[in-house]
């Protein structure tokens, strides 16, 4: 019987935001759509590692995150348990990750091989899905129900946010004027609106992907390297600040920070849901 | 333990002046929390992303943490850009390559090292049709492709005076005009 890591720090009961750091991953609880800054704690140390992305499956309750020091792919589940490799060989520099909870799949961008690849939760059933046309690409999520991945491509040339079908067919680019550094990038379901947060404009913006239209949400911020939403709130991390930014998505302005007693660069930011959002996917059906 | 009641019972982090510590429950291993800036891990022996070094001299002498230094062929937004350790560069840009971005890719030419970037690597551009083997690649600082028998110019695009043929793939051929009835 594997014995649980001491390194873990369970996840108390509800809705917290994830975050990494170069060795560790932290979380914050949220009371509603507000931090709970003083019980922020770190979830899993992690120092030899130098951890990106991070995602979080909200059915078996694992958290996923991408380390290019080893370089590899690795989850552990937060109620105790072991960390474990799962994607280890053929790997250059794992940036984003997203989980598609229905269809238990999860989905990688690699900046080295320059591809978007996906397994499955454990690691087998692995596949390329996209090794054309990409330069930098970074921030990788889904859209579950519709069976979408949507990702940020920050090639300083020709930066570009894409989407696909989940199998990598009917791949399109959904927007690329007026973009510069576009590291963050988050979905909300129930809004069905895709945002991005740039390092470069340094502004973060929204589109409806079915749509196409894009809205300005914020400007002036300073340098986003990952971005989620619980919704209500949008989530960045800030490698200039050093900091987790809240923004109110409808005041359209920031409404709080949280800052870190480690004073290094932060990576990936996720929010882990108590519940799944209710739902169904063909990938789950068949 | 500071419930013991003994004079030693506290004993300082064995980190680097100034970092925390914390004990992992259970194990009772201790691992550094604040290490210094550019530092990191279990006892800040290792540098940050976007650093290189041996902070505490694990593998010969001491070498501070600095940042990644690739001849300005690496981009600040990109991650993961040297090893922390030995410091070579694991993503060149503007096709350079090499331990410290400091050559051109294969199939480059030019100074990795220019401070325009438009004078760093061009691409080497070789004639399908004078280049030997039809290789693609070229001298990484003259840029001179390997020409075929007779042909001429960097890109081996031309036939020496005299000769003609490049599309032959195989080298110019001699003219072989009659002196008598050629303007030269």
């Amino acid at each position: 019987r594997p014995t649980p890591n001491p390194n873990i720090s369970p996840l108390p009961p509800g809705s917290h935001i994830l975050f990494t750091q170069s060795g560790k991953i932290e979380y914050i609880p949220l009371d509603g759509h507000n931090l709970k800054k003083n019980e922020a704690k770190t979830a899993l140390h992690l120092p030899e590692k130098v951890v990106i992305g991070i995602a979080y499956d909200c059915v078996e309750k694992m958290i996923y995150w991408t380390d290019i020091s080893t370089p590899a792919i690795s989850r552990a589940n937060l109620q105790g348990g072991e960390p474990v490799q799962l994607i280890k060989s053929d790997i250059g520099s794992p940036e984003g990750i997203a989980i598609d909870h229905l269809g238990r799949n999860m989905f990688w961008t690699d900046s080295m091989k320059d591809r978007i690849e996906v397994s499955s939760l454990d690691g087998t059933q692995r596949r390329v899905l996209v090794n054309t046309d990409l330069v930098n690409p970074r921030a990788i999520l889904t859209d579950s129900t519709n069976g979408y991945i949507f990702w940020a491509d920050w090639n300083r040339e020709s930066p570009k946010i894409e989407m696909a079908y989940m199998d990598g067919t009917n791949r399109r680019v959904l927007a690329k004027d007026d973009l510069s550094l576009p590291n963050g990038l988050t979905y909300d379901p129930q809004t069905s609106l895709l945002c991005w947060a740039d390092a470069g404009t340094h502004k973060v913006e929204c589109m409806n992907p079915q749509q196409g239209r894009r809205t300005q949400l914020m400007e002036e911020i300073q340098y986003p390297f990952g971005l989620t939403t619980d919704g209500k709130n949008f989530y960045y991390t800030d490698w200039t600040r050093v900091s987790v930014v809240v923004v109110d998505r409808h005041l359209r302005r920031e409404v709080d920070e949280f800052q870190p007693q480690k004073r290094t660069r932060l990576y990936g930011i996720t929010t882990a849901h108590a519940r799944c959002p209710a739902g169904q996917n063909y990938c789950s059906s068949n | 333990d500071s419930t013991v009641g003994s004079s030693s019972d506290c004993k300082a982090c064995p980190c680097p002046a100034g970092a925390t510590c914390a004990v992992v429950p259970k194990t009772n291993e201790v691992v550094c929390t604040n290490c210094p800036t550019g530092t990191t891990g279990k006892r800040c022996e290792l540098c940050d992303d976007g650093f290189f070094g041996d902070p505490l001299g694990e593998k010969g002498p001491v070498r501070a943490c600095r940042a990644c230094s690739c001849n300005n062929n690496i981009d600040p937004n990109a991650v993961g850009n040297c090893n922390r350790e030995s410091g070579e560069c694991l993503k060149c840009i503007y096709n350079t390559a090499g331990v410290f971005c400091d050559r051109c890719k294969q199939g480059f030419y030019g100074d990795a090292r220019a401070a325009n970037v438009a004078d760093k690597c061009k691409p080497c551009k070789c004639s399908p049709y004078g280049t030997v083997d039809r290789q693609t690649a070229c001298s990484q600082v003259t840029g001179q492709c390997p020409c075929l028998p007779h042909v001429i110019n960097r890109d081996c695009g031309a036939c020496e005076l005299g000769f003609y043929n490049l599309q032959s793939g195989k080298g110019c051929e001699r003219c072989n005009c009659n002196p008598i009835g050629s303007t030269n």
